[in-house]
């Protein structure tokens, strides 16, 4: 019993990592219809600036924080700002092949700043962590769940009671009509991109986060929260969320248990297990479980 | 369809031409490569009786040495020291004149640990050097070994892997995975006298992680311990709660750990948060000393993990760094401090420069051969014999008979207050019967 | 778009520069050339250049060729699933690895020779293509896209697990392709002129693309090309004009991975050597770079963008040494060559969505047009120049 809520404990704690990752990709997704592939070079540019700010200029770990998801936030507007206005109107393959570029490009800029050593996340919880019942509760991953679900609640409170807000789900279900109603819709997207920013850099701090190391690879964590988003539905930030945590558990428990009780499948089945359990949903359910089908016309 | 049939014969005949036309072209074309490795000969027969080959330059008596390592990506954290290392060795060599006043050059490509442009690397240099002096990685390695063979290259290997030892062609140095585990597992059974301990291994899912096995299975027919549990992990794994609940549960006193730094931090992170403290038992390229502070030396910021990382050994092969009662230290030190003063203590600079000794010594034997070609490169190496680092590393029997270079191990134990971190704890090398007995094949 | 290359470009207007080593073959200048002429010529030019590269290249650009080539091949199937009908995937990677080890097993353990060995590793992926294809049809879009990255996952999976066809995450090596006496690894000679290993790979890359695009182009102009037009255009709309939707995305599917297959089962035994971590999704994304770049649903894109994608890190590393910024063995720069052909491509990726979307290929049709039009006047028919002048 205790293994299993050590293992429920990680999987809802990898669970809070992958829907603070979906999180984002479903806050430009929901403004401007587009999959954000750079979304994980931001995690991995929001890690990295702040632990190179707490670590190598002194920084604490609060301010650093907050300068490295300025800094996000700055690059995802400045991406929308200067790149993608530009693209407005064009199909969404090319808006996501845009995004591919600009991750494509801070793959290669974040190890030339910063290098390929892996480095710790500067943060003040370090190892510490919480013991009950011969569970133990990482500090980090108590405070990764919590601000999985303040992302959420303030996503949610942000979009349901500002006027912004309501102009992004506007833009994001008739960008014509939102423009003939005077709705603007550049500042709506660089919002949009703004926020992603944000969620990125708090998304990539805590990915980060003991005893795990920022290391050029956590870029990689967004594409495994890709199952998350799809299970969720690309348009549902409940859905993000609820993918997220569902994804982390299963594939705890698939790594827990899978490789003593169904050996046949191998040591790394836990690797794929997301994957088919959102190809599963996909097939019965092809928007995700809380995504909405678009209608079509001629 | 017609129309398309018709346009396909038509272009088969362009085909047919075109050929034909390369054909032609064919007497100029090889006229031209050939011409260029004769002046090469040529160029090598005015010096008196020295045989020369490819890379050799007897004119100005300079030999150049192809270099494919990883300068950037993951790997380079490795690739970089390694290479600094290699080449500080060689700077120190030409600077007090060469070998029997040949200088040593460089043409070094980086190959950011991937195969394909390892092997564009290779054929880029294959027909101007002498040797390959590194050719950084396993699966790197394996993808040119062929290619290699077949020209009679000799390629140094920076890799440890079993697969390499039983090849012509490959240079190795230091100690197999495989050996260092069992000899491991030798210390703590035979030397610290533990009988029958519960032991478990943490092994990274690839050819690496194989080795580390194969070592912990030999040394579990030779000397009889409980095998508790074998977990597994891959590189892109980001959480080991799974693996550190499976081995607290297997009850381990004693964990073998053949991992990447960053999963065995994680992995001795996670563990330490369940309660869970076994001795660790690092497999060398497990270790890095950024594990414990954020620059790799004392005067960085501790990492969160370093208080779990105290205590746990390390397997190896090579000296602790400054302890110069090891003969082969104060040169060493020397030749560091002059080429690369801002240098950390770090394993994989030794080994660079551990590399590039033997090669120097091998070259110095085929000059004393008249033969500088790449048979007579390998040929050298063949009968080279015994050869010592200075205990930096333990000697080897460079022969015909292929085999590891050494099968000797050190263990080390992280301290806070080493210089790399790391203090040797084991009375010298070790070199267990099991060690002795281990054969490899392939 | 689909239809470009064979639409009336008019014959007198392809400035193709000539390779080196194939001036004296080239013709004199096909302007001269009675109508009807101008394409097989300068379709000959491009052949018989592409032919003298293993006499003129060295042993590196004559292995970074043999790269390129044997992408393209990959690339253009790739270009027949995305650029064609319209379905973006990111799972590539998996239909080449599919190919790699089926090629690698039916050479290496069964001993056949690569003139079974080879097309049955495309005909093995495009069985792979076949069984995912109809499980792709209930996906539209950017879902299909991110099932696809599932599918590469799955595919390293695979290779792990089932180490006797693999080699399990340790790799396994490939051997070189043997037809009856001629072995890869050791080349041929004529005459006294030996070509070796990466000659025979750049000569078989090349036949193979060479096929590999007539058979493309042949699609181009067949129904089943027009069917994939409007798949790609307007899903709905082709299925209401009676399209079979459903068989034009599965026969895509199967033409884009047979096409992967054989390129992997090359690009395998041309690396020699390959393990789980060859086939990932960054291998997939090169492939999706390289059709952007090179230009959608052209016959040539592919093999440009390959060019471009294949080369750009090759001449980088190669140049290194004179720009000071660059850093290699013996210099430490700014930046790693690696780092700045990602970066590059990153940049340029951006650079051709925004100002080019047909590509490299786009880009010669600007050219060609501009000249064309400076030297007579004439408008160029059937060249869309995208209100670029």
């Amino acid at each position: 019993m205790t293994t299993f809520l050590q293992l429920l404990f990680a999987g809802v704690s990898l669970g809070a990592v992958y829907a603070l990752v979906a999180l984002g990709f479903t806050v430009v997704y929901r403004a401007s219809r587009v999959i954000n592939f750079a979304q994980g070079g931001l995690l991995a540019l929001g890690a990295f600036f702040t632990s190179w700010l707490v670590l190598s200029a002194g920084l604490p770990f609060w301010a650093a924080f907050l300068i490295g998801a300025t800094t996000t936030s700055f690059v995802g507007w400045a991406f929308q700002t200067f790149v993608l206005r530009w693209a407005l109107g064009r199909p969404e393959f090319t808006i996501v092949m845009l995004t591919l570029g600009l991750f494509t490009i801070l793959n290669s800029v974040i190890p030339t700043m910063f290098g390929n050593n892996p480095r710790s996340n500067g943060d003040t919880w370090g190892s510490r962590a919480l013991h009950s019942g011969g569970v133990a509760f990482f500090w980090v991953q108590i405070w990764t769940i919590v601000a999985a679900i303040a992302v959420l609640l303030a996503y949610g409170a942000f979009t349901r009671f500002t006027r912004y807000g309501l102009a992004m789900r506007s833009a994001a279900s008739d960008p014509e009509a939102a423009l003939a109603v005077g709705i603007p819709l550049r500042r709506v997207y660089a919002t949009a991109w703004l926020l992603a920013g944000l969620v990125a850099c708090v998304g990539g701090v805590f990915v980060g986060g003991y005893p795990n190391s920022v290391s050029p690879a956590i870029s990689d964590a967004a594409l495994l929260a890709f199952p998350a988003i799809i299970l969720g539905g690309l348009d549902s930030p409940t859905g993000a969320i609820v993918g997220g945590f569902l994804i982390g558990i299963v594939q705890e428990l698939t790594q827990g248990y899978q490789p003593q009780h169904v050996s046949f499948l191998g040591n790394n089945f836990y690797i794929i297990a997301p994957y088919v359990v959102m190809i599963l949903v996909l097939l019965v359910r092809p928007y995700g479980l809380f995504g909405s089908r678009p209608a079509e016309r001629l | 369809m017609t129309s398309a049939r018709k346009r396909r014969s038509g272009f088969a005949k362009v085909l047919a031409f075109g050929a034909a036309a390369a054909l032609g072209a064919a007497a100029c074309g090889s006229s031209g490569s050939s011409g260029a490795s004769s002046s090469t000969t040529s160029s090598g027969s005015s010096s008196a009786t020295m045989k020369t080959g490819p890379g050799v330059d007897a004119a100005t008596k300079t030999i150049t040495i192809g270099d494919i390592t990883a300068l950037s990506g993951i790997a380079s954290v490795i690739g970089k020291p390694l290479d600094a290392g290699y080449k500080a060795y060689f700077d120190s060599v030409n600077a007090k004149g060469g070998i029997d006043g040949w200088k040593v050059s460089f043409n070094t490509l980086d190959d950011a640990y991937t195969p394909q442009t390892h092997v564009q690397d290779y054929n880029q240099m294959s027909n101007s050097v002498a040797f390959i002096g590194t050719s950084f990685g396993s699966p790197t390695t394996s993808a040119i070994e062929s290619q290699a063979e077949s020209a009679g290259v000799m390629l140094a290997t920076v890799a440890q892997d079993s697969a390499f030892v039983n090849h012509k062609i490959n240079l190795v140095i230091g100690t197999p995975y495989a050996v260092d585990v069992a000899n491991g597992l030798y210390y703590l059974i035979k030397t610290k006298g533990v009988s029958n301990p519960k032991v478990a291994i943490f092994y990274q899912n690839d050819a690496y992680g194989g080795d580390g096995l194969k070592g912990f299975e030999a040394a579990k027919s030779a000397y009889g311990f409980q095998d508790v549990g074998h977990a597994t992990y891959n590189v892109t794994d980001t959480s080991f709660t799974a693996q550190a609940t499976q081995l607290k549960n297997s009850g381990a006193q004693y964990v073998v750990v053949t991992a990447i730094p960053t999963a065995a931090a994680t992995l001795i992170g996670t563990a330490a948060a369940l309660g869970y403290h076994p001795q660790w038992i690092l497999q060398g390229p497990a270790w890095s000393e950024f594990l414990m502070t954020s620059t790799g030396t004392s005067a960085g910021k501790p990492t969160a993990v370093e208080q779990a990382m105290v205590g746990a050994w390390v397997l190896g092969f090579e000296a602790a760094w400054g302890d110069t009662s090891v003969p082969g230290m104060n040169d060493f030190l020397a030749v560091q401090k002059q080429s690369s003063p801002t240098q950390i203590p770090d394993g994989y600079y030794m080994y660079g420069y551990c590399q590039a000794q033997v090669q120097a010594a091998i070259l110095k034997k085929a000059i004393e051969n008249h033969d500088l070609t790449r048979a007579g490169i390998l040929n050298a190496k063949e009968n080279l014999g015994s050869f010592s680092w200075g205990g930096l590393i333990p000697d080897a029997n460079y022969t015909s008979s292929n085999g590891p270079a050494s099968r000797q191990t050190d263990i080390a134990q992280v301290d806070l207050n080493s210089p790399g971190f790391l203090k040797i704890v084991s009375n010298g090398f070790i070199e267990s019967s099991a060690a002795k007995s281990m054969t490899f094949s392939g | 778009m689909t239809g470009t290359f064979s639409t009336g470009v008019p014959v007198a207007d392809l400035e193709v520069a000539p390779p080196p080593g194939a001036g004296g073959a080239r013709p004199a200048d096909t302007r001269t050339l009675p109508p009807g002429w101008g394409r097989p010529a300068r379709l000959a030019v491009i052949v018989i250049g592409g032919l003298t590269v293993p006499f003129w290249a060295g042993d590196y650009w004559l292995s970074t060729f043999g790269f390129v080539l044997i992408a393209a091949i990959g690339a253009l199937g790739l270009d027949v699933l995305t650029g064609r009908t319209g379905q973006i995937s990111l799972g590539h990677a998996f239909f080449l690895a599919a190919g790699a080890y089926v090629g690698g097993w039916l050479g290496g353990n069964e001993h056949l020779t690569a003139a079974i060995s080879i097309p049955l590793a495309g005909v093995a992926a495009g069985l792979l293509g076949l069984l995912t294809g109809p499980a792709a049809l209930r996906l539209r879009g950017l879902y299909l896209g991110i099932v696809t990255i599932g599918l590469v996952y799955i595919g390293q999976y695979t290779v792990q697990t089932w180490t006797a066809f693999s080699g399990g995450s340790g790799g396994r090596s490939l051997p070189d392709p043997k037809f009856g006496s001629l072995n890869f690894a050791n080349g041929f000679s004529i005459g006294s002129h030996l070509f070796d290993r990466n000659a025979c790979y750049y000569y078989l890359a090349f036949l193979l693309l060479v096929l590999a695009m007539l058979y493309v182009h042949n699609i181009g102009r067949s129904r089943l090309g027009r069917d994939m037009t409007a798949v790609r255009d307007r899903e709905l709309a082709a299925a209401v004009l009676g399209v079979n939707v459903a068989r034009t995305k599965v026969r895509a599917f199967v033409i884009s991975s047979a096409l992967a297959g054989i390129s992997g089962a090359l690009y395998g035994s041309f690396i020699g050597f390959v393990n789980p971590q060859t086939w990932s999704l960054v291998l997939s994304i090169e492939y999706v770079i390289m059709i952007v770049v090179g230009g959608m649903g052209s016959l040539w894109g592919p093999l440009l963008g390959s060019v471009f994608v294949i080369g750009l890190p090759s001449l980088l590393q190669r140049v290194s040494g004179s720009l000071p910024f660059l850093s290699n063995g013996n210099n430490q720069g700014v930046i790693s060559p690696t780092d700045a052909a990602d970066i590059a491509f990153g940049v340029l990726l951006i650079v051709f969505l925004l100002l080019e979307p047909r590509g490299v290929m786009g880009l010669v049709h600007r050219i060609r047009a501009a000249a064309v039009k400076r030297s007579s006047g004439r408008p160029v028919p059937g060249i869309n120049t995208g209100g670029s002048e």
